[in-house]
């Protein structure tokens, strides 16, 4: 049966945009935590850590997020390891190590903006690893790796549109089921287009001020 | 667990066909990307102010919707409109219409770096306002975003597997194909990512050497 493109459509657009959101967050929470990990092992003294995180970088960026999707939802579950793989739960892998790899690069980049002197400051007053990155070296990286990480948080909304394929209802896929249903794939599209340009742009304004606000009296 | 890869052996030539694809399309998208992007970065830096009101809104539009949805209302959206285009054709209008709005950001960038000092120079020998664009501002705009330029092309590469949704028969598109046919998941994955990070690293490389021949001063 052929449905009228209509108002009531935009209820599972909007709870795919939702999902969206949802998937985004988590993913960008784990892809955080793999690229702190990563950033501190490019920056830190050890060989072994520096190459694997750089290699950890240079190969999942050298690779289409399709494949990275592909890869954890289609070829992972063959290894027999296990787990179960659901869509969302592959969703969430495949983005978290994306993300990893980007904000590991992220974070890199803001450690390493930090003069040198303050490292050697930190070890001068005896200070431990650990209490030279709480007070010394994060407060001042952190400024260099908010603004391109809310930029990357964009990006990744964007990017998570290919987990649709995997038929992960998130707000593409909802528009992909609304265009068949309604066979209008003109209102459909441009429907979760505008829920996307509002979320994207709106974090990119909000992010713009937000910088303003809080981040230069930092530096 | 143990990978066979002989079964691949016989699609070989299919899947470089499907890399032939990819580059293709990424070349001529980049290429008229840039065309497109220098195009719109002129708009947005332009005193007339609708020309920068639809510079920005074009560059705003763009960036904030993904590239697949841009694909599929080219696509489909066409499609309902009576318009029949093939998915290269869409590919290739909406990967460039796509980059062109990331390459404006980045001439921009590269245009506003270049100082004021040199337009000055450029009326003070009286040449008129194409002359200087042409003759004075282009070189230096476009070193400061060469860099920025290599990257953008590595990530259009990347992103042109998005086309193998819409069923353009690039390299993605033939790594499914060959995965329906052999099985063979985790092997013709890995095979796929080399593929790509082998194209994107030598991209790398071929950039940085032009780079060195052609901005030497």
């Amino acid at each position: 049966m052929i449905q009228d493109f209509s108002w009531i459509h935009i209820i599972p657009i909007l709870k795919g945009a939702w999902l969206t959101i949802q998937l985004c967050f988590f993913s960008l929470l784990f892809g955080g935590v793999i690229g702190v990990i990563l950033g501190l092992g490019a920056t830190s003294k050890n060989k072994l850590a520096n190459v694997l995180s750089g290699l950890y970088i240079r190969l999942v960026r050298g690779v289409p997020l399709l494949v990275i999707i592909f890869l954890v939802y289609f070829a992972l579950p063959m290894l027999d390891i296990g787990i179960n793989f659901s869509k969302g739960f592959s969703a969430v892998l495949a983005l978290s190590v994306y993300a990893g790899a980007y904000m590991g690069e992220i974070v890199r980049g803001g450690i390493q903006s930090v003069p040198k002197g303050q490292f050697e400051a930190a070890d001068a007053l005896g200070m431990s690893y650990f209490q030279k990155f709480r007070h010394v070296i994060v407060p001042q990286a952190l400024q260099y790796i908010i603004p391109p990480g809310i930029g990357f948080f964009i990006a990744l909304i964007k990017d998570s549109s290919l987990v649709s394929i995997i038929g992960y209802i998130d707000l593409t896929k909802a528009g992909k089921v609304v265009s068949n249903l309604t066979f209008n794939p003109i209102a459909s599209f441009l429907v979760v287009a505008a829920v996307y340009f509002v979320i994207c742009f709106g974090l990119s304004k909000a992010a713009y001020y937000f910088e303003r606000r809080f981040l230069q009296t930092n530096a | 667990m143990n990978l066979v890869f002989h079964d691949i052996i016989p699609y070989i030539p299919q899947l470089l066909s499907g890399l032939a694809v990819s580059l293709y399309v990424t070349v001529i998208c980049m290429l008229a990307g840039t065309v497109l992007g220098l195009f719109v970065a002129l708009c947005k830096s332009s005193k007339n102010v609708i020309l920068r009101f639809l510079g920005n809104a074009y560059i705003e539009l763009i960036r904030n919707t993904p590239l697949l949805v841009q694909l599929y209302i080219l696509f489909f959206g066409l499609g309902q409109l009576g318009i029949d285009i093939s998915p290269l054709w869409s590919a290739l209008i909406g990967i460039t219409i796509n980059n062109g709005a990331y390459t404006a950001e980045i001439f921009r960038a590269g245009l506003s770096s270049v100082p004021k000092g040199l337009h000055e120079a450029g009326s003070a020998l009286g040449m008129n306002k194409a002359q200087i664009f042409r003759h004075v501002i282009l070189a230096p705009a476009f070193r400061t975003a060469f860099p920025a330029l290599t990257n953008q092309l590595i990530l259009l590469f990347l992103f042109s597997s998005v086309a193998s949704i819409i069923s353009l028969e690039e390299l993605t598109y033939q790594i499914m194909n060959v995965e329906t046919q052999t099985s063979r998941t985790l092997e013709i994955t890995l095979i796929a990512a080399v593929l790509y990070y082998g194209c994107s690293s030598i991209f790398v490389y071929l950039s940085n050497a032009m780079a060195k021949k052609v901005f030497k001063w």
